[in-house]
């Protein structure tokens, strides 16, 4: 036999030897999948995992001052698998009936013994999701984790907390609409949803298995990705003044019985919104904020914008003391009839009259008689305004504005004249309010603020910055007059209910005529007051505005006047840098601190400084670090508080912040009660630290 | 493009097709069945895995490549250095190497932060050695002493040295040679006489490990893990329905595919199966691709023999038919021996499916072997036809 054929024969053997396994592992997966298939494919049904979505944290929403408007409040739900693998008989039958006791003791709801026969049944039944409370507290879960059987934990003692977030708004209503909301299938509102992406953060992932029941519970005890916690948006909102204009707008709004209404408080010089509140009627008496009109109804602005007309005509050099015909408040244009709100009473009138008696046909015969060769240039005043363009803000939902031009179709004879005083165009609120802040910042117009920055756990992530929309409004001359006029609306005008001893308001009335289902009727108006404060220095600008109100009063004066001048007052009163210097009759305060407290030198002497406490240090010696006070007859002592490496410190009289700080980097464990500052603490100062030791600290 | 490769590749079209073939259809397999080990070790980076293993079969490629274009007469030659250099690494592997999952079987090479297993190494050089051996000697090779003694030491030497850190390895990669041996025409009565030595020996050791408690096997090697295998692999759990964790994950995910399967990426089982893109990636397949897939996957490795049987029919030379054949069947018996795992025919084991399953070392050292059986497949096609069998003989 020659080899090569001898070798063949041989690999064919082989061949086949091996081929005949690949027949045998086909047979056994045929095997697997039809013969047994039906076995292995019930057990899959009930072993099935996947991976599931843990929503991270939602970022919170905080005022300027650092108060909460939004957060995200985890509320927990407890249950409890009873045929957990670690879980003995023994254990459970030892420790049931005291387990019973405690829930019974905490929830108060059921009987020790209703509670024991819950368990024994859940447990004789095997149920291994069973559910033991829902809407947990933080430090109720904390208890409950001490107790006996679910303190063994997951495995041992079956216990599984499931954590879940609430929003909650600590102000409630204030500024509800502005902070919004974002819902699943609805379009994003407010802050909350401007700034979705940011606050959600990004979800992590749990690998969750189901178990029989149709039940699914994790894996694992660790999350398989951990979610990223959403970041905090920081807005302008001030909460006092949110406050006051809350309330302010509510009470008008019931007075006169209106159907809605909004307030706008803005920063001059950065355009921060420090306040933004809109109520809507929901019944007889009962106002609530259902929807931003602050900044998305864009309406015909009425007498507001006059401004507009005001410095348009002094742009083409008229002069503040040419006069016009007033023809008694009534004169008519083409077929339609110009009427002033209070016909009747004056037949000449200086420009800076006309505007400060808000005189419609005064106003709008000189814009007529300027403008009305070449209308176009009317409206590039508007857009030197700026007024042509939506603000972009940081939040959606805003009104678009709507001026006419010669161009279109809709453009009438009548429509320079009544576009002069505020028809035939449409603005938002707060747009109009930009126009007065412009006057208010030396003509340089700014964009409304509401979110200065947004930060990822404490730290910066996004800076927002005042913008400019126009450097320039007019010219400066111009700009001079303007605000001698909108003062003069105060002083001589429509709105003299709102001059006061201690600041000047200037500003402007509007009271329009509302189309309502396309007409214009007596019966409804717009009713507002834009302007800034104090006059001569100005520091804030505010716009009310104020729709139906229905009992007989609706000028502009009347109505969202008084809005205006309680925010005012209460911006004045609470803002020192506006004061007058007020003569150094008031003398320094006895010292009083309500009790001597610790920590590090500077802070306190930050603090001492800031509260104008007069205080000293001990040995005048500039190397102390940690410091505690004590109370003199005339000053506060700073006495050097020794603080020595290795040996306990004294840390009564600090800060949680302060004492952990001290006892956590000596090593020691650190167990806290109480609030406040630290009154106690277990081991004595100086004796000697070991590493890993616990320390307690009462704070009192 | 197409023609353009036809002309830099040379050799048997057949088993090039093969290759490409295997290695995307490990690359769908390694991507689905990844999924976990991403969560696990990668932040959720589910396509980490599936580009380290691209890389691998890129690399290997590139190596099949080179080795194919090389004249296979060298790796004569290059056997021997290589099975000289197999003995003090696997020794350093065994006292030194890096253990993972209990085992050493890895080591690392210095500088690079990678590690390799050596057998994969002494693997590849052994059956290459065989072929070599089997070939010098074909004129007495019925002599025990002068043939079928010193081939029996070489290759037990290496079989003891992987033995202990992966004894199914050096099962496989024995019967492989035994295998080898007899189609280089050793007398089938010395084989047998090796087979029933084998088996008495391996009975006692196990009767002997079967009878000893589990405390006293603490220290020895890894006794108590292919113990606990072979336990596994025999007890009837009543519970989960016969078989151990791993096996009843196996089935289930064997049973959930069907004849067509479930689609590719739409495992289930895999969030199960430990391994999964390992040790059981053939019931990842059967899953996802059902019994079609898995049929079409046993036809590949069987076509790529078949195509080496025909390199035996065109060899001029007897170390060109055995190297071939010697590594087309060592690559397939793994495979069947991978597939035979996850079906449940045999105790878990470790090795893994050739191109198919995820893994560096394993790729490269396959990749290296079709180089070389391409090699064979090229320098034969180039050099023309049948030869006549005098040249075999005195080959």
């Amino acid at each position: 036999m020659n080899v090569k054929r001898d070798i063949l024969w041989r690999v064919y053997v082989a061949f086949f030897a091996v081929a005949l396994f690949g027949v045998m592992v086909v047979v056994y997966a045929v095997r697997i999948q039809f013969v047994e298939g039906e076995h292995w494919r019930k057990m899959a049904e009930e072993l099935t995992t996947d991976y599931q979505t843990i929503e991270a944290v939602r970022g919170n929403i905080y005022a300027a001052d650092g108060s909460l408007l939004a957060t995200s409040v985890p509320i927990y739900e407890l249950r409890m698998d009873f045929k957990a693998g670690g879980l003995s008989d023994e254990v459970f039958n030892v420790e049931v009936d005291s387990l019973a006791y405690h829930f019974a003791q905490m929830f108060k709801d059921k009987s020790q013994a209703d509670y024991l026969r819950e368990f024994k049944e859940a447990r004789k039944k095997g149920s291994r999701y069973h559910l033991l409370k829902r809407k947990l507290s933080f430090s109720q879960v904390k208890e409950m984790r001490t107790w006996p059987i679910l303190r063994r934990g997951q495995h041992k003692g079956g216990l599984i907390i499931l954590e879940k977030d609430r929003r909650q708004k600590p102000f409630q209503l204030l500024a509800f609409r502005t902070i919004g909301y974002s819902q699943e299938g609805v379009a994003p509102v407010g802050l909350e949803g401007a700034y979705n992406t940011e606050l959600a953060g990004v979800s992590g992932k749990r690998l969750m298995q189901k178990v029989a029941g149709g039940v699914w519970i994790p894996v694992n005890a660790d999350n398989e990705i951990e979610p990223e916690n959403g970041k905090d948006v920081y807005t302008t909102i001030d909460v006092n003044l949110q406050d006051v204009a809350e309330n302010a707008l509510y009470e008008t709004l019931v007075k006169h019985d209106a159907l809605n209404g909004c307030a706008i408080l803005m920063e001059v010089e950065t355009g921060h919104i420090k306040a933004i509140a809109n109520l809507a009627r929901k019944s007889e008496g009962v106002y609530g904020e259902e929807y931003n009109f602050a900044v998305g109804e864009s309406e015909e602005p009425g007498s507001t914008i006059k401004l507009a007309s005001l410095i348009a005509l002094l742009e083409e050099g008229i002069s503040l003391e040419d006069s016009v015909d007033v023809e008694l408040g009534q004169t008519k244009f083409f077929d339609r009839t110009m009427k002033d709100s209070e016909p009747g009473h004056y037949q000449m009138l200086s420009l800076q009259q006309a505007f400060e008696k808000s005189s419609n046909v005064g106003i709008s015969k000189l814009v007529y008689k300027q403008f009305k060769e070449q209308p176009q240039k009317f409206i590039d005043y508007f857009s030197q305004m700026g007024l042509d363009k939506p603000l972009n803000l940081q939040i959606t939902g805003e009104g678009k504005p709507r001026i006419k031009n010669p161009k279109d179709n809709d453009w009438y004879g009548t429509t320079l004249p009544w576009m002069s005083i505020g028809y035939e165009t449409q603005f938002t609120p707060l747009k109009i309010l930009t126009l007065y802040n412009a006057i208010a910042n030396q003509g340089r117009m700014v964009k409304p603020i509401l979110v200065t920055e947004v930060r990822q756990t404490g730290k910066l992530v996004h800076k927002y910055e005042t913008e400019d929309i126009a450097k320039s409004v007019c010219s400066k001359e111009t700009l001079k007059k303007v605000r001698q006029a909108l003062e003069g609306v105060v002083q001589n005008g429509t709105a003299r209910n709102l001059k006061n001893d201690n600041y000047r308001i200037a500003g402007k009335t509007g009271t329009t005529q509302m189309a309502r289902g396309g007409k214009y009727t007596k019966s409804f108006y717009k009713s507002s007051f834009a302007g800034y404060f104090p006059a001569d220095n100005p520091k804030y600008a505010c716009i009310v505005s104020i729709n139906g109100a229905s009992k007989g009063i609706y000028y502009g004066s009347a109505v969202a006047g008084p809005v205006f001048l309680e925010i005012a007052n209460k911006v004045y009163a609470s803002s020192l840098h506006m004061h007058k210097d007020i003569s150094e009759t008031a003398h320094t305060p006895e010292i009083a601190t309500p009790r001597n407290f610790s920590g590090k030198l500077k802070d306190i002497r930050d603090v001492m400084n800031r509260l104008n406490i007069a205080h000293k240090v001990g040995e005048a010696n500039e190397e102390i670090e940690w410091t505690t006070t004590a109370r003199m007859e005339r000053n506060m002592r700073l006495e050097q508080r020794k603080i020595i490496q290795n040996l306990v410190p004294n840390v009564s009289g600090m800060s949680l912040q302060d004492a952990l700080f001290l006892l956590e980097n000596r090593g020691l464990k650190v167990v806290v009660s109480g609030k406040g500052n630290v009154y106690r603490q277990s081991m004595n100062p100086g004796t000697a630290v070991y590493k890993g030791a616990t320390i307690v600290i009462e704070l009192r | 493009m197409y023609n353009w490769l036809l002309s830099k590749v040379k050799g048997d079209t057949v088993i090039w097709t093969i290759v490409v073939l295997l290695s995307v259809g490990g690359l769908l397999a390694v991507y689905s069945s990844t999924g976990s080990l991403a969560f696990k070790q990668q932040g959720g980076n589910t396509e980490f895995y599936l580009l380290k293993q691209l890389v691998f079969i890129l690399l290997g490629f590139g190596f099949m490549w080179l080795c194919h274009l090389l004249d296979y007469r060298y790796y004569s030659r290059l056997s021997q250095l290589f099975l000289y250099l197999s003995y003090p690494l696997l020794l350093y592997t065994l006292l030194f190497g890096v253990e993972i999952n209990d085992a050493r079987r890895w080591i690392a090479i210095p500088g690079t932060g990678l590690t390799f297993q050596t057998s994969d190494l002494a693997k590849l050089a052994l059956i290459m050695y065989v072929a070599r051996f089997l070939s010098k000697r074909q004129e007495n090779i019925k002599d025990f002493k002068g043939a079928f003694l010193p081939i029996l030491i070489s290759v037990s030497v290496i079989c003891v040295l992987i033995a202990p850190a992966n004894l199914s390895t050096a099962l496989v990669i024995f019967s492989t040679c035994l295998l080898l041996m007899f189609i280089g025409r050793i007398p089938i009565k010395y084989i047998l006489a090796v087979v029933a030595a084998g088996v008495v020996t391996f009975a006692l050791a196990a009767s002997l490990v079967f009878n000893m408690p589990d405390e006293k096997l603490e220290n020895i090697a890894r006794l108590r893990t292919w113990k606990a295998r072979i336990e596994n692999f025999m007890a009837d759990n009543p519970e989960t329905g016969g078989g151990n964790f791993q096996n009843v994950q196996a089935k289930i995910a064997i049973a959930g595919g069907g004849l067509t399967g479930k689609g590719p990426g739409n495992s289930t089982q895999r969030n199960f199966l430990p391994s999964p893109y390992a040790d059981f990636i053939f019931a990842i397949i059967l899953e996802e691709y059902g019994l079609m897939g898995g049929v079409a996957l046993i036809f590949l490795y069987l076509l790529l023999l078949f195509r080496s049987i025909r390199i035996v029919i065109k060899s001029p030379k007897a170390f060109g038919a055995l190297l071939a054949v010697g590594l087309s069947f060592s690559l397939v018996i793994q495979a069947f021996i991978n597939m035979g795992v996850a079906v449940n025919i045999f105790p878990v084991t470790g090795l893994a499916l050739p191109l198919v399953s995820m893994g560096g070392t394993s790729t490269i050292f396959t990749s290296l072997a079709f180089g070389i059986i391409l090699s064979v497949s090229r320098t034969i096609e180039q050099e023309g036809g049948e030869v006549n069998e005098s040249e075999v003989a005195h080959a």
